[in-house]
């Protein structure tokens, strides 16, 4: 045997060796990478065809009232306009809501907020819709408006919903927290505030529609094509089957295209394409997606916490205000996830939480990734940062006597167990930011420029959870010419999740990704899979994909025994090529396996499925065990702050994630780095603002997301993996679990640094400084 | 904006009388960073567009000459970062440019432009008002020159007629004894709208620790008006630089800004962060001069 | 009111007669079909537009094709077959520095344009050189490593 061809073999044997782990752990290129490069035209905007005309969403200009008239004729005769569609072109229902039917497509009569649509213009360029669209004028009825969610839970407020101002309650009554404030040695009790967060996809929501065959296809940027598909042919009056709804490649998501915008969007298309025969392109610009879309909803979070005079946490009671604006959205969940994270990582024995999702008349929220999460770690963390203060003990001490670790009890009281990787991720990063002789150098500082450092931990529940029924299909069809195709209602949208599941199925089947190719999400072609939400596509996907690929293999080893002469049990599938472990000279290769199959006619197409378990829980006192595994997470944020101006820079982060198994290091490395920087904007620059319910800065030039300047100056980022009980290999999910801690680090870091508490987001340099002034804390001036 | 006309006059007398006697709502458009947004917002609706962005071979260029600095109005930012003279004590405008938006606003964003809009978020106006410039204003009737701390008058207000347009800012590069300074506050590091931007033009006497004079200009000052600061810059000439002159100084400004709040940031914290940079202004210059620090 | 202008993409010269109120970008994506030129803000914020014009990099959504006629225009497509856009691509495929793609194309540019000028930039020439172009996915630093690895000289 020559040399290379013994290296090869050798090569071969060895990767053969890793098994089932054969390619997962490596940093493999994703599979939509390459048309990403090349600027390829894939994006919803870049499909229109000839011919399409142009739908642009018209709002309400106040925030609460009843329409009384709309006067339309001015932009009706406005050039290139086609007509104006209003609730009366709706043939079905006048719906576009994704949980509660409590929000129309097209507000009528009564208006809640100023993102409410009211309509569309249909003209033949976008320019002329959007003149015609600054025409319409409206004259409402007022009624008065909510804009603080505290003044909503009011006996005397005005009912924004007829069932009145809460939309969701829920509790936690774990132990006795009365008794615990009784043996407590200190108490504190402080109330914490988050605010609106936009989550700025670079890529608005858009949608096309084209009329076909009695009904309409939908091509459109959106996180779940089979809730678009309900959702459109709700409002169309039109079967299911007759709205085929194609993800396209979608610029980003984190949460809102998984709400009602492309809904709204996609609806809007489809109704001025079949009204008028003509493909229709509805695409929101900036500002109408920053007045319309879902925001991450506020929050105002009051801890009373006890702690023993030796740091040993022993009641915490919170109440948690979350502030939905005129719909509820997703905000049901959201409220719930916010809910049970409501102590972070930390074992408290006696655990009471009421909270409250809360209608006002500001512009609604729903989904943006960290879902409740980062609003409520926020608080605990803050919390967590002051009790330390108040006992004179060093944060990070605090916080490794109370942390939860294997054995300990949540604030559900779930007992983690050995996939517990918090103390690990605490471990890392500790030693990466070199914490310990840090923390006690910033402890005597003079001089206008000092540092301080920030920490805070994460436990982060995987999945839908108790949301609902949390499953996925994803089939996996082997193509004449070798390629391997996989298709699924889950959808990819930057995270680089699809590709992951891709790559289980390529370590499974022992096929290199570069043969792998993903097909476009496509209601008549994939399964209803669930929307593409809380990061479940690795854990959720990752299943199906396996299954699937551990069905085709099961089809293909035999063949492929048959072809080398051997039996199935010594067939070994590396790098696209099938030996014989005890004859590795005898090979063969993928295709010619492939071409055997189609040639006997052995089907190679699969289908997995896969359903998480149920994550029962007593709704009446929030027990039980709501997830079934959790990612872990540690960061500690270095500022360096000038004390004359409140000003800080970034001067490093430290980030260890927990995710079970990392299938695609460098795609985990992205979303820790993506996530983080995107937290990162939440706890120092981003607010999305309302006066008097009119949105007051929705461009990207008055709402502040941060540049390649503002990140840290050194990012430290570092995967830990205890594998967990869910997801394939062991894999937990890392998409939302890194934006959820900066809002916490960085405040912690700044109170630090300047001794200046800041307790509502974003820590602004105004914060910092006025409340140093109001301190009269000594400054260099 | 479908019945919007745009204007490309072939040279500068044509464009002059053309805005002479044109009656409707002319606007005039270099590089558009400013325009575009604020039409796509309807915040402005010009009928005409008057094209200039063609005069780039007249208007753009960087000349010193008998001591006097000319900046055409279409010089980019970009070429005010290029250019191998705005350093030691001319710094103060690579510093601004430095600061100003983004690589693709540098590119094409003009001094012309930036002056013209008279809005607080124009970095580069307190810049020239602090060095004394002076804009010169060309018309189909004639020339005359304006000093840049007369030719704002109030939020987007300058003194222009509609039949001028601004053809070059003119300055006289501070002398021995001078040095400037810049500093600028927004939300985060870069492509911000300042809250507070604040330049200095510092003069000693030959003691190098007494101020013969200063000139202090501020993106606002009274409201949302670019402007000089005269009262500070009086205060402060013949005094010592020390703490006591600064921290007097610094009250002297406190009480002569009217700064109002918005979505950004309150009048209280500008006013602030007005006085700190005061300080950082005075002192880095007179270390730069080898004064006190 | 219309406008006869003569642009020149990608090296070549198309004669064109445009409205006056249309943006670069709106030619660019909608009459010559360069796609790559991304719209994501319209207020020129967020650099996804950006492309090149006689050699610099401009947001192509501030600018009105009526003033553009003669000049000259680069886009990605026009980059395709470049050695060093190819190197920079490479790059940004090893690197994982395109998660949605949205802002990649500008990336690329901005990334090009200082290759050209810097064959081993610092990381701040790199933040600098990419500071007007907004990324929500990744973070930056992927990028920035792309572009350390695909400038021309040794990576850092």
């Amino acid at each position: 045997m020559s040399e290379q061809v013994s290296e090869l073999l050798d090569s071969l044997r060895a990767k053969a060796e890793r098994g089932d782990l054969l390619y997962i752990g490596e940093s493999v290129v994703r599979v939509d990478s390459l048309e990403k490069v090349l600027g390829s035209p894939v994006y919803t905007a870049d499909l229109i065809p000839k011919g399409t005309v142009y739908a642009k969403l018209f709002h309400s200009s106040v925030p609460h009232g009843i329409i009384k008239r709309m006067e339309l004729g001015q932009a009706r005769s406005c050039p290139g306009v086609l007509g104006i569609l209003t609730p009366k072109d709706i043939p079905g229902l006048n719906e576009s809501s994704a949980v509660l039917p409590d929000r129309q497509l097209y507000a009528d009569p009564v208006v809640r907020s100023t993102g409410d649509i009211l309509g569309a213009v249909v003209a033949e360029t976008y320019p002329a819709a959007s003149d015609a669209a600054a025409r319409i004028k409206v004259d409402y009825d007022p009624l008065p408006a909510i804009f603080d969610p505290l003044d909503a839970l009011k006996p005397d407020a005005i009912r924004i919903h007829q069932k009145g101002n809460i939309a969701r309650q829920m509790k936690i009554r774990k132990g006795d927290v009365e008794e615990g404030f009784s043996r407590s040695d200190v108490i504190l009790e402080r109330t914490y505030r988050t605010q609106f967060q936009d989550a700025v996809p670079l890529e608005p929501e858009v949608g096309l529609a084209i009329p076909e065959d009695g009904g309409v296809r939908v091509i459109g940027s959106m996180q779940s094509p089979h809730h678009t598909q309900a959702a459109v042919a709700k409002v169309l009056k039109l079967p299911p089957e007759k709205v085929h709804v194609i993800q396209a490649v979608t610029g980003g998501a984190f949460g809102p295209k998984s709400d009602e915008t492309p809904f709204d969007v996609c609806s809007t298309a489809a109704l001025a394409a079949v009204k008028y025969r003509r493909p229709v392109y509805c695409g929101l610009d900036r500002e109408d997606s920053m007045v319309m879309h879902t925001k991450r909803h506020p929050f105002v979070i009051t801890h009373k916490t006890g702690v023993t005079s030796d740091g040993m946490l022993v009641a915490d009671e919170s109440r948690l205000v979350g502030d939905t604006g005129a719909y509820a959205s997703l905000g049901v969940f959201v409220i719930v996830r916010a809910t049970f994270h409501t102590v972070g990582a930390y074992e408290i024995p006696n655990v009471k939480a009421d909270s409250f999702l809360v209608y006002t008349d500001n512009t609604y929220s729903g989904s943006l990734r960290g879902f409740g999460g980062p609003q409520a770690i926020f608080a605990i963390e803050s919390q967590m940062e002051e009790l330390a203060r108040k006992l004179g003990m060093d944060p990070l001490e605090f916080r490794l006597r109370n942390m939860l670790v294997p054995g300990k009890k949540s604030a559900t009281s779930a007992v983690m167990d050995g996939s517990c990787g918090l103390p690990q991720c605490v471990e890392k990063v500790v030693a990466s930011s070199n914490y310990r002789e840090k923390a006690a150098r910033y402890r005597n500082q003079n001089g206008n420029l000092r540092r301080g450092l920030g920490i805070a931990l994460l436990m982060h529940g995987n999945s839908l959870g108790p949301e609902g029924n949390d499953y996925g299909a994803v089939h996996i069809e082997v193509l004449s010419d070798g390629t391997i195709s996989v298709g699924s209602g889950l959808t990819e949208y930057g995270t680089g999740a699809m590709s992951g599941i891709m790559q289980v199925a390529s370590s499974v089947l022992g096929v290199p990704l570069s043969r792998f190719k993903l097909e476009r999400p496509d209601t008549s072609k994939h399964r209803e899979s669930g929307p593409t939400v809380a990061s479940r596509v690795v854990v959720i996907g990752g299943n199906a994909s396996k299954q699937a690929a551990e069905k085709l293999r099961g089809r293909i080893l035999p063949l492929a025994a048959e072809l080398l002469k051997t039996d199935d049990k010594r067939v070994t599938m590396v790098d696209g090529m099938a030996f014989d472990r005890r004859k590795p000279s005898a090979k063969v290769e993928w295709d010619t396996i492939v071409a055997e199959a189609y040639r006997r006619g052995v089907g190679l197409k699969e289908e997995g499925f896969f359903m998480a378990p149920p994550a029962p829980w007593d709704q009446e006192v929030g027990q039980g065990t709501p997830y079934v595994q959790y990612t872990w997470g540690a960061l500690i944020v270095e500022v360096e702050l000038d004390m004359s101006t409140g000003y800080y820079t970034l001067v490093g982060a430290h980030a260890a994630y927990d995710v079970g198994k990392a299938v695609n290091p460098n795609g985990v490395l992205g979303q820790i780095y993506g996530g983080t920087v995107q937290g990162l904007g939440y706890a120092m620059m981003e607010e999305l603002l309302h006066k008097d319910g009119a949105v007051v800065n929705p461009n990207l030039g008055d709402y502040y997301i941060p540049t390649s300047m503002d990140i840290p100056r050194e990012f430290k980022a570092f995967i830990v993996e205890v594998p967990g009980p869910l997801g394939p290999f062991g894999a937990k999910i890392i998409a939302e679990p890194p934006i959820v801690l900066p809002g916490a680090a960085v405040r912690n870091a700044v109170l630090n640094a300047s001794g200046v508490s800041v307790d509502d987001l974003p820590v602004t340099s105004e914060k910092v400084l006025m409340g140093m002034k109001l301190r009269q804390a000594p400054r260099t001036h | 904006m479908s019945s919007l006309e745009l204007y490309s006059p072939t040279d500068l007398s044509d464009a002059l009388h053309f805005i002479e006697r044109e009656d409707k709502n002319v606007a005039v458009i270099a590089s558009g960073t400013d325009l575009m947004p604020r039409m796509r917002k309807r915040q402005i609706s010009p009928s005409v567009l008057l094209d200039i962005s063609s005069f780039r071979e007249d208007f753009r260029f960087i000349r010193q000459s008998e001591g006097a600095v000319h900046l055409g109005a279409l010089t980019t930012v970009s070429d005010l970062l290029e250019s191998p003279i705005f350093y030691g004590r001319l710094s103060v405008i690579r510093e601004a440019a430095m600061l100003f938006g983004a690589p693709q606003i540098r590119n094409v964003a003009t001094v012309g432009g930036n002056v013209c809009s008279a809005a607080s978020s124009e970095d580069l106006i307190p810049v020239f008002m602090a060095l004394g410039a002076e804009a010169r204003l060309v018309s189909a009737r004639g020339d005359r020159i304006v000093p840049l701390k007369d030719f704002v008058v109030g939020k987007r207000a300058t003194v222009m007629r509609p039949s001028e347009i601004l053809s070059e800012i003119v300055f006289a590069p501070p002398g021995g004894n001078s040095w400037t300074a810049y500093e600028k506050l927004g939300r985060r590091n870069m492509l911000i709208v300042a809250m507070v931007n604040e330049a200095l033009v510092l003069t000693l006497e030959d003691d190098l620790s007494t101020i013969r004079s200063a000139s202090l200009a501020l993106n606002r000052v009274s409201g949302k008006v670019p402007a000089l600061a005269p009262k500070t810059a009086q205060f402060l000439a013949g005094k010592k630089v020390d703490d006591a002159t600064i921290s007097r100084a610094q009250k002297v400004l406190a009480s002569e800004l009217s700064l109002s709040d918005d979505f950004r940031g309150s009048g209280a914290y500008r006013t602030e962060i007005a006085q700190v940079y005061l300080k950082r202004l005075i002192e880095r210059c007179s270390q730069r001069l080898g004064g006190p620090s | 009111m219309k406008r006869l202008i003569t642009l020149n993409v990608n090296g070549t010269d198309h004669p064109i007669n445009v409205d006056v109120t249309v943006r670069l970008i709106d030619v660019l994506r909608d009459q010559l079909g360069a796609r790559s030129v991304k719209e994501g803000c319209s207020t020129g914020d967020c650099g996804i537009c950006a492309v090149l014009v006689d050699g610099k990099l401009v947001n192509s959504c501030l600018m009105l094709a009526g003033q553009c006629d003669g000049r000259r225009v680069t886009t990605l497509e026009g980059l395709l077959d470049d050695p060093e856009m190819k190197r920079m691509q490479g790059s940004f495929i090893a690197n994982n520095a395109a998660q949605c793609g949205f802002c990649t194309p500008a990336m690329l540019m901005a990334s090009w344009d200082l290759a050209r000028r810097a064959s081993s930039p610092t990381d701040e020439e790199i933040k600098v050189a990419i500071s007007g172009i907004l990324c929500r996915c990744t973070g930056y630093y992927q990028i920035i490593d792309s572009i350390h690895q695909g400038c021309k000289g040794t990576r850092r």
